[in-house]
């Protein structure tokens, strides 16, 4: 099955990233279409994180460029503020607000960053978490949730800024085995829907399912592109064969 | 004994789980259960009622109280009696309440800005950063009661407008703010700091403002934290105002002295005692019921 892909959404070119003298990223290029789903594979410690997380700029890029929506970020005059409203970022540890209820989590950057009346922003996020059957928890906070719960609630605080892109930051890594599959039944439909997702995984049965384009990075280098049937089936670089290799020797593929 | 080897032989045999193997946990029970329990509150008691019944069959015990806790005296004082120069030490205890409320926001708003300054990085405040950490050595370093009567005498001596020709209230209410703000900055940022980056990260990330971050996610949360170490520091800024009597404001430590001088008996003390702790003790109770609240969430949270 072949999407119909939009126009660009995020273009990196030759990005570099260092956090002293560790270089974490050194110079990836990778192109976004809109409604495309691509999946960041790799080692722990390969860039995928970092690579997500200079998207909206949580970190700042030594070299190269990232375009989203055709915005420069490196632009001495990006306000980060802006960028972010369209980006929106999922992280391993749901990170939801403690002291706020389910409700609260989803409509706060509604109601502050877009200025939506109390009661359409209400409604809207009322009607997401219908969505994803959790209209009920509305009046909870995060702690009553369970894990797979609280990122699913993760997931929608998001999708109520309706961004453009949405990063997905091993957003499974942190649940127990039984609640992953909850979370990637709402990530798949998000994929069905036409969300423009990059998410790094080590979910590879679902990577395979999902994506439309797989990217396997090791020590912060973009080795190999291509659709995951290339990839999974027949991996040109050795790198990616012993990377593959070690993952079905675990069992997880 | 040498070596660290344990002593068996003083020892009771060894706890066993469900299953019969031994364990090395204590078997759960019940602090000093039996006989052994009772017998300790029963001596701890008998200590305690001991100790007083001794200070009151004491020889100079009946003048003692004549002149300390005297129920007569204690209504003069608590009424008050303008024509023998009675002051009533309810009313003056009216200052104590009035002004550590309104010291009491100040200072919580203040903190609040000092925190957070002195919790940015950009080079801009720099120099800010630097005058509020002297500012906090300072302020909780050098004693209230000398900042009070430092302040209350020197200002007025500069005969400055408008700042030298306040009153000793303005004076008394500066310098327990100034003293309170530094101390509660302190616990502040300290609750600040107890948030985890990832709470601003996600905020940020929202389009949010650092601004905003600030105030929907991270301030609520560093108080929630703090929020036992504030009310202390409220119980004492609401004792601390007793010092202001150093500037000659008649509240109720004030008043309660002037009785005395002039009843020749001390017992209006008791009466001030008394309005402080009908005050302080409810706080102090709310206080250990929330820090017990607290450390019952956390143990939930971790299990």
């Amino acid at each position: 099955m072949t999407k119909l892909l939009g126009d660009v959404v995020l273009d990196m070119r030759g990005v570099r990233k260092r956090f002293g003298k560790n270089e974490v990223l050194k110079g990836v290029d990778l192109t976004l279409q809109r409604h495309e789903v691509v999946c960041l594979i790799g080692a722990s410690g390969s860039g995928k994180s970092t690579l997500l997380r200079c998207c909206n700029m949580l970190e700042r890029i030594d070299q190269g460029s990232i375009e989203v929506l055709g915005t420069e970020l490196a632009s001495p005059r990006i306000n980060e503020d802006l960028v972010r409203r369209h980006i929106g970022i999922v992280f391993q540890s749901f990170n939801l607000f403690p002291h706020l209820s389910v409700l609260k989590n989803v409509t706060l950057a509604p109601r502050r960053v877009l200025r939506t009346p109390k009661g359409h922003a209400e409604r809207a996020a009322r009607e997401l978490l219908g969505r994803i059957g959790l209209a009920e928890k509305a009046g909870d906070y995060p702690d009553r949730l369970s894990g797979g719960q609280q990122q699913r609630v993760a997931i929608v605080r998001c999708l109520a800024m309706d961004p453009s892109l949405l990063l997905l930051d091993e957003i499974t890594s942190a649940l127990d085995p039984e609640l992953v599959a909850e979370v990637l039944a709402l990530v798949g439909e998000l994929a069905d829907r036409g969300m423009t997702m990059l998410l790094a995984t080590h979910e590879m049965g679902f990577a395979k399912e999902v994506a439309d384009k797989i990217c396997f990075l090791e020590d912060g280098v973009l080795v190999e592109t291509g659709t995951p049937e290339q990839i999974f089936s027949a991996p040109t670089q050795p790198a990616t064969q012993r990377f593959l290799q070690r993952i079905i020797d675990a069992g997880r593929l | 004994m040498s070596g660290g080897a344990p002593a068996h032989g003083a020892q009771a045999a060894p706890s066993v789980d469900e299953v019969g193997r031994p364990t090395l946990l204590r078997r759960h029970e019940p602090a000093l259960a039996g006989w052994r329990g009772v017998a300790a509150s029963t001596a701890t008691t008998l200590l305690v009622v001991g100790l007083i019944v001794w200070i009151f069959v004491s020889p100079r015990s009946a003048a003692f109280r004549q002149v300390f806790f005297n129920g007569h005296e204690m209504k003069v004082a608590i009424k008050g009696d303008q024509s023998q120069g009675i002051v009533s030490v309810v009313h003056a205890f009216w200052i104590n309440i009035w002004l550590s409320l309104v010291c009491e926001v100040i200072v919580l708003a203040l903190a609040l800005v000092v925190a957070t300054t002195r919790l940015t990085t950009g080079p801009i405040l720099r120099p800010f950063r630097g005058l509020l950490i002297v500012y906090t050595d300072f302020a909780r370093g050098v004693p209230l009661i000398l900042l009070m009567l430092w302040v209350g005498l020197g200002v007025p001596s500069l005969y400055l407008r408008p700042i030298s020709y306040q009153s000793v209230t303005v004076y008394g209410g500066f310098v327990l703010v100034f003293t309170y703000t530094a101390y509660v900055s302190e616990v502040m940022r300290a609750g600040i700091l107890a948030v985890p980056r990832a709470q601003v990260q996600a905020a940020r990330s929202l389009g949010l403002r650092s601004s905003q971050a600030m105030r929907h996610v991270i301030v609520p949360q560093a108080v929630r934290n703090v929020l036992p170490a504030l009310l202390n520091d409220f119980i004492s800024l609401q004792k601390d105002t007793a010092i202001v009597l150093t500037l000659g404001i008649i509240e109720a430590t004030n008043a309660a002295q002037i009785d005395s001088g002039a009843t020749f008996n001390y017992s209006s003390f008791a009466v001030a005692a008394g309005l402080f702790l009908i005050i302080t003790v409810p706080l102090t109770r709310l206080t250990d019921n929330l820090i017990a609240r607290d450390r019952a969430r956390r143990l939930a949270g971790a299990a």
